[in-house]
């Protein structure tokens, strides 16, 4: 880390987004405003950066920016316009940080551009082929992980294994479960259950090493009933949006009635919003660190607005401080020993 | 078969996990089951592993696995004449 107050450097996307570069810039600037331990770098266009950023008073703000000549514009296929544009504002983040002239990287770009950009400029984590996302889904079972829950659409056996094995160290790492349990997320629980990638992964995920314990269903995530659920990014993206809408949903439905029975509005008042509170997703879903890749990449929301982006920040440096890629590189080395790929 | 096609495919198989069989001159990409961050992958990988560019322009016009290594094959030849 450079500078003479060895702030932990962030760079951002200033171009990824549904909000952006507006939000992302607000919400970049409330960050450096809100902890001065943090260096704020936005790539993007110079001009439209510019026009941007001088809507704040930034002259004692750690922030800064870099041009890049292009950015990925929605619709492109993200794989083939990561490779056709070198200079997209996402390409120029992260070669930051491979370059480690930032420590990580903070992106509401498509996953599909920022994963690329990820493979061809900061390259894999040795032992793991594909990224991708993870972390708990609901706060009613903080203890469970899920993985994919939003890069690999169509996986393959051997990928399910990489995502077990993150997941593991995930479990280790911030949920501080030694020895973390491991599911299939499958419609059934017995083996031989479900369709040719679960047929598949099962004897893969048997031999592994890892703690795996069988198939889950659907319901069994909200009990708890493994520390790691895995399954590909079509399932766990669907889950997740799943999720997300129901909570929505219950929350309008209570609104609902509270609005049309006084009375039971008067007899629930702060059981709802307890309630509503366990609900609540976790900010790991839908966003977060992209495991697997050598390097720190933190992917937001498409539709994040300025204080998720201030909290994305935030987690970025933990993440950093945390050290996570050299932690996830270590215990890795640690399960290898124990697992047979 | 040359050095180069017996690293290329060891790269394939490694990142696509499809069986080596499959690698024929007339192989299609979807015969092989890859998906378009297997192929950036094996792009990125070949790029580094014979230290030459494939420009996205030209890796759009592979029909086949055999159009693939004839061009690594050309641009590998190429690099050792410069």
């Amino acid at each position: 880390m450079a500078g003479a107050k060895s702030r932990i450097r962030i760079a951002i996307d200033a171009m990824g987004g549904d909000y952006a570069p507006g939000e992302i810039v607000k919400g970049a600037v409330a960050a450096v405003e809100k902890d001065d331990d943090i260096e704020v770098i936005l790539v993007g266009p110079t001009n439209t950066v510019e026009a941007e950023l001088a809507k704040y008073d930034i002259s004692r703000l750690p922030i800064r920016y870099v041009n890049s000549d292009d950015f990925i514009q929605e619709g492109e296929h993200p794989a083939l316009a990561v490779r056709r544009k070198p200079n997209a504002s996402i390409a120029v983040a992260i070669k930051m940080v491979k370059a480690r002239e930032a420590d990580a990287l903070v992106a509401a770009t498509a996953t599909g551009a920022i994963v690329t950009s990820a493979i061809q400029f900061l390259g894999m984590i040795n032992g793991i082929d594909r990224p991708v996302l993870g972390g708990p889904l609901t706060s009613l079972a903080p203890n469970t992980v899920i993985l994919d829950l939003g890069v690999n659409v169509d996986c393959k056996p051997e990928h399910l294994l990489n995502f077990a094995i993150i997941g593991s160290v995930y479990a280790r790492l911030f949920l501080n479960i030694a020895n973390p349990t491991v599911a299939l997320l499958n419609i059934g629980k017995e083996e031989g259950k479900g369709n040719k990638l679960t047929r598949e992964t099962y004897p893969l995920l048997q031999k592994s090493g890892l703690n795996f314990i069988g198939n889950v269903e659907g319901n069994g995530i909200f009990t708890g009933q493994a520390n790691v659920v895995v399954c590909d990014a079509f399932v766990g993206n669907t889950l997740f949006k799943f999720m997300e809408g129901g909570a929505e949903m219950i929350g309008n439905y209570f609104k609902d009635k509270a609005n049309s029975y006084p009375m039971l509005s008067h007899l629930l008042k702060g059981k709802v919003k307890e309630l509503m509170a366990s609900l609540a997703l976790p900010d790991s879903a839908g966003g977060g660190l992209i495991w697997g890749v050598d390097g720190i990449v933190m992917k937001m929301h498409g539709h994040s607005r300025a204080p998720d982006v201030t909290i994305k920040i935030a987690q970025a440096k933990m993440v950093v401080e945390r050290d996570v890629v050299s932690c996830l590189k270590s215990e890795l080395a640690k399960i290898r020993k124990h697992i047979n790929l | 078969m040359s050095a180069t096609e017996e690293t290329v495919k060891d790269i394939v198989v490694k990142i696509v996990h499809c069986d080596r069989e499959v690698l024929t001159p007339t192989a299609t990409f979807q015969d092989m089951k890859a998906d378009s961050l297997d192929m950036v992958q094996v792009l990125v990988a070949i790029e580094d592993e014979f230290g030459i560019e494939i420009p996205d322009e030209d890796a759009q016009k592979f029909q086949n696995f055999g159009d693939f290594i004839t061009y690594i094959e050309a641009k590998v030849a190429e690099k050792g004449n410069a």
